[in-house]
């Protein structure tokens, strides 16, 4: 009798112990993903002195130090441009996306060199708070980036108009538009088919199709990315020239230099293209930040480089030499994070980049020449989903909007105006495949 | 004359007035999202050491594109069209280089009467069937080469140099006959130039999805991986009368009646263990009726190899006679009559199903690896002259062929070609490698080993090249120079060459010879400004080519590039002439117990050194600066 009751309250013991385990290891999930998901839900960041509506410049701008990174604060400061603070607001990520990284928790792991990971299938990879005594917090982070939700399976900005622009005189030096395209290969959870677009004979994770619409003398050069699942295999890269109706095969060289002559190399893209393997990366801290993340249906919009049947206007520019977005910002959790290239010869010294917690977008980066000096800022305006273009809506995409990059040394810049579209339909697979640049070039 | 005039003045006219309209709707351009209709205003105004005015070509050109979208089963579909016009005026302002008032009388040299003798055309040792100056008076002609060498021995004779209108003589019906404004006016012409693209694109979709991808009507359709040079490249003939080889190929290709047809798979297993990122197999079928390339026309400032001058002066020969220098004896100006040396007639292929052109092409990129393999059975595009035609005996009357004599037809032979290409990143240097070859057979050359003076050679081209950026500090410190470099080998794998008496004879090719370029390019002021230089070396010519420029993007609309096109190194190269051939045995044996025609090696610079010399060397007079002006809308 008393060996059965302690045999049952043993077993109680041991049922309640495992129950126990797995509601704490569930609630432990639950608590990671919605801290990673949902950083806004239980509390929104706050400032003091930092209230929606209000305006940030010249005259107040010290007061707000800790929250704008030291670049655009000395542009605050010299009186370039001002924020206009907007509220905090959720960009919920696709739940598909969510649950991918639900169910992968605790799956994925670093291999034993930068640029190795295991595991990974679909969703973020790392959702855990990155840890600052671990010292590959900051690689991490950069797989966050990398297999992040950022333009969903698929998505083009069609039209893009890059505008070239000397900052002292504010004159358009040039207006190129293109096309551009994104395609997932692998971690797709929305679009069909999923997780993995087959035959994928490379074994590719995305593909990035450029193509230039105007103006004429670059009229149809058109760019290819195959960026493979393997970070340490380097990205195929081709070019189509219009002008000489052919497709050349990129080095590595040729990412890193002006595309097409704007402040822009193929590496800057959407915040960083790049191998992970291809930089050394440390995490230098969270923080809250000024942001820029907003509704572009709430802002007042250029009426003049942009028109198209659904009405839709691109971001406006103000600012010195026009190369400031008019959008607004908000106060975000942010992680800080440095990438120095690993190769020597790269332009660039390192880049600090302001990872957006919750979206693990890159709204902002700031770029060193290989002296040290400050070189260029890169600004990536997120727009919501919810209030963009209605095909927008609901697709769980923190949408790429607008763009800034300053040469600050050269007082030049290139301005980003997009029509993002997370549409299926416009990027389909066969447009990422060599000989359609050669069908495509007239 | 007035009647040039007034057509001058209409072409003129016509060409104000499609700019005009052109222009008028600059605001409206960016129309339709499915339309597109854009162009050009473009000047090309070149100066050339010695010459003056070499170019004055004002170029206006429309391109349009109606996307359909989906059409019936076909999806994709698109019209494009691409019209272009030019005048050239430097056949009018400076046309006593080029135009109506070129050339003049000539002397021919006459060794026999002393080393730097000469006699007027038409006072050479007269043979028992001699010309009649009145058919071919001394007016309106240079000697043969005299731009680039002295006939220093060899042999020469008078080329008229006027447009086919003001002059008929040594104009080749169907190949080589421009009038005065065939040129002023390139492209409005009997094969309408003038539309210079216009096709129709379409799409059908299987639903393996794989598309058949297809193109038909007036096109460029480009093959290879390399620039500059042409080993894959050859479905298009190329104008080098615009200027000679250094145009990019997308502006002097001709462009032609043409279906092309891609079945496009993207990425393919085609087996467990052998899967293609991106597999391609394509069809070409050149429909349109035979071109051969523009070589350029006596007259014309742009006359690659001045093989068009030697043509001319030939076509003269046989139609009229004339005076050849040094010839008799090796040393005697001679006096030939009509139909006895010369080029006859140009064999131009006619329209008919055989005479079409078809290519297959399967291309795709395996892992780092882009390549192609291709097939194209063609027509050369380089003319041939073949012996053994009929012809008179300068000393007997008879007519008969006779061996070597240098008397000709110009054929265009079929040409079978198998090749490849590929392309490789090479990671370890950072450095895009490109490769392209092709083995022909069919091709015919030059040979003075053989009766006929031609024999067929199978050949092996290729071109290697490496494309890597550079950072020079000093000069850019924020963005790298562009280095492309090629190497273009060619191998005439059934080359002959004999040393006889005087000299050597056979095939003047070189048997193996290599070309190599550098393109060094740089990027400032955002890329709006843009130095280049252009190098260019034959090896066996010892010829080299380099031609520095800078291009400045004024604005969207508006770009200049200044340049310069240098020759050094170089020139004109001697070799077997012919004149030792002894067609007309005994009366024309170079020594006791010749054989009748076989050479015996006398040579001189013309008219086969210029194979040696290739189109850098013989162009080594031909230095030029260059200023473009382009107003895009």
């Amino acid at each position: 009798m008393k060996r059965a009751f302690r045999k049952s309250v043993f077993n109680g013991l041991v049922i309640g112990l495992t129950a126990g385990a797995f509601s704490a290891g569930a609630f432990a999930s639950d608590k990671v993903i919605n801290e990673s998901f949902h950083p806004y839900k239980d509390q929104m960041p706050s400032h003091e002195g930092l209230s929606a509506g209000m305006t940030i410049d010249e005259s107040n701008v010290a007061q707000f130090k800790d929250v704008i990174d030291p670049a655009f604060y000395t542009f605050i400061e010299n009186g370039w441009t001002s924020i206009a603070v907007g509220k905090t607001t959720s960009f919920d990520l696709h739940p598909a996306y969510v649950d991918a990284t639900r169910n992968a928790l605790g799956e994925v792991s670093l291999g034993e060199q930068v640029g190795e990971i295991n595991g990974w299938k679909a969703g973020r990879p790392f959702p855990q708070e990155p840890d600052a005594d671990d010292p590959r917090a900051g690689e991490k982070l950069a797989w966050n980036y990398k297999y992040g939700y950022n333009w969903g399976d698929s998505a083009a900005i069609m039209p893009f108009y890059w505008k070239y622009r000397d900052m002292e005189s504010a004159k358009v030096e040039r207006t190129i538009k293109f096309n551009f395209h994104f395609l997932n290969y692998k971690g797709r959870v929305i679009q069909e088919p999923t997780p993995e677009i087959t035959p994928n004979p490379s074994d590719l994770f995305r593909a990035i199709y450029v193509q230039v619409l105007d103006p004429a003398d670059v009229r149809n050069t058109q760019l290819l990315i195959h960026r493979a699942a393997d970070d340490l295999k380097r990205d195929n890269s081709w070019l189509y020239l219009g002008f000489q109706r052919r497709v050349r095969r990129l080095a590595t060289g040729q990412v890193t230099d002006a595309f097409l002559g704007s402040d822009l190399m193929i590496e800057d893209f959407e915040g960083y293209n790049g191998r992970i393997s291809d930089m050394d990366w440390t995490y230098k801290g969270t923080r809250y930040m000024l942001m820029p993340f907003y509704n572009h249906n709430e802002l007042k919009l250029d009426e003049e480089t942009h028109s198209d049947s659904n009405g839709y206007q691109v971001v406006a520019f103000s600012g010195k030499g026009g190369c400031f977005p008019d959008i607004t910002w908000q106060l975000r959790k942010v992680y800080e994070v440095e990438a120095k290239p690993v190769d020597e010869s790269h332009p660039l010294s390192k880049r600090i980049h302001y990872m957006d917690a919750q979206t693990f977008t890159i709204p902002r980066t700031v770029a060193y020449d290989r002296k040290g000096s400050l070189w260029k800022t890169f600004t990536i305006g997120q727009a919501h989903p919810d209030h963009h273009l209605p095909k927008n809506e609901g697709t769980g995409v923190s949408i790429d909007d607008s763009f800034s990059m300053i040469d600050v040394q050269a007082s030049h810049c290139t301005t980003g105006q997009f029509k993002g579209q997370v549409d299926p339909e416009l990027s389909p697979p066969n447009m990422f495949n060599v000989q359609h640049l050669r069908a495509t070039g007239s | 004359m007035q009647t040039t005039i007034k057509g001058l003045r209409l072409w003129c006219y016509t060409l104000a007035g499609s700019a005009g309209l052109a222009l008028l709707p600059i605001n409206s351009a960016v129309a339709q999202e499915d339309t597109r209709v854009n162009g050009f205003y473009e000047n090309a105004t070149y100066g050339r050491d010695g010459v003056g005015l070499s170019k004055f070509r004002n170029t206006l050109q429309l391109e349009a594109e109606k996307r359909a979208g989906d059409v019936g089963i076909f999806s994709n579909v698109s019209v494009n069209a691409t019209l272009r016009g030019s005048y050239d005026g430097v056949y009018d302002l400076n046309d006593d280089e080029y135009g109506r008032n070129a050339g003049g009388p000539v002397r021919l040299e006459n060794r026999a009467a002393g080393p730097n003798a000469t006699v007027p055309h038409g006072g050479g040792l007269k043979l028992p069937n001699s010309f009649s100056e009145a058919n071919n008076p001394n007016e309106g002609m240079i000697v043969l080469g005299e731009n680039l060498h002295d006939t220093d021995g060899g042999v020469a004779f008078g080329v008229p140099v006027r447009p086919c209108d003001e002059d008929e003589r040594g104009c080749i019906d169907g190949y080589l006959d421009k009038d005065t404004n065939d040129m002023r006016f390139q492209e409005f012409n009997d094969r309408a130039d003038f539309i210079r693209e216009l096709y129709v694109d379409f799409d059908y979709n299987f639903s393996n999805g794989n598309i058949l991808s297809t193109r038909l009507g007036k096109q460029q359709v480009i093959w290879g991986r390399t620039d500059l040079f042409r080993v894959l490249d050859v479905i298009n003939p190329v104008d080098y009368s615009r200027n000679n080889i250094y145009d990019e190929l997308e502006d002097i290709r001709i462009p032609m009646w043409i279906l092309r047809t891609d079945y496009r798979m993207g990425p393919t297993e085609v087996f467990d263990g052998l899967a293609f990122d991106d597999l391609n197999f394509q069809l070409v079928w050149n429909f349109d009726k035979f071109r051969p390339h523009d070589i350029g026309q006596c007259g014309q400032p742009n006359v690659i190899l001045d093989a068009g001058c030697f043509f001319r002066g030939m076509n003269s020969l046989w139609e009229n006679g004339g005076t050849v220098a040094n010839f008799a004896g090796g040393e005697a100006a001679t006096d030939f009559g009509p139909g006895q040396i010369g080029i006859r007639e140009a064999h131009m292929p006619s329209w008919s199903l055989a005479n079409t052109q078809v290519g297959l092409k399967m291309e795709g990129v395996y892992g780092d690896l882009g390549f192609s393999l291709n097939a194209l059975t063609y027509r050369s595009q380089l003319p041939s002259l073949r012996g053994g035609i009929p012809a008179q005996n300068g000393f007997t009357g008879e007519t008969g062929i006779w061996p070597s004599l240098i008397a000709f037809d110009i054929h265009f032979p079929r040409v079978n070609l198998f090749g490849g290409s590929l392309d490789y990143y090479a990671q370890s240097v950072d450095t895009v490698l490109r490769l392209e070859a092709a083995y022909t057979t069919g091709e015919e050359f030059a040979n003075t080993l053989e009766e006929d003076l031609y024999s067929e050679s199978d050949v092996v081209r290729y071109v290697v090249g490496a494309d890597k950026n550079i950072f020079i500090p000093f000069l850019n410190e924020h963005q790298a120079f562009l280095f492309s470099g090629q190497v273009f080998g060619q191998h005439i794998l059934d080359h002959e060459r004999e040393q006889r008496r005087f000299g050597e004879a056979g095939i003047p090719d070189w048997k193996e010879n290599w070309t190599g370029t550098l393109l060094i390019k740089g990027f400032y002021m955002n890329g709006r400004l843009s130095p280049q230089i252009i190098t260019a070396h034959d090896f066996r010519a010892g010829a080299t080519a380099i031609a520095p420029s800078v291009e400045w993007l004024v604005s969207d609309n508006f770009r200049v590039t200044a340049g310069a096109n240098i020759k050094v190194g170089t020139g004109a190269r001697k070799f077997d002439d012919c004149r030792s051939c002894n067609p007309w045995d005994p009366f024309t044996a170079t020594y006791p117990g010749q054989p009748a025609g076989e050479s015996a090696g006398l040579g001189g610079y013309e008219p086969l050194g210029r194979f040696q010399s290739g189109p850098i060397g013989m162009a080594q007079e031909e230095d030029e600066l260059q200023l473009t002006m382009r107003y895009s809308f």
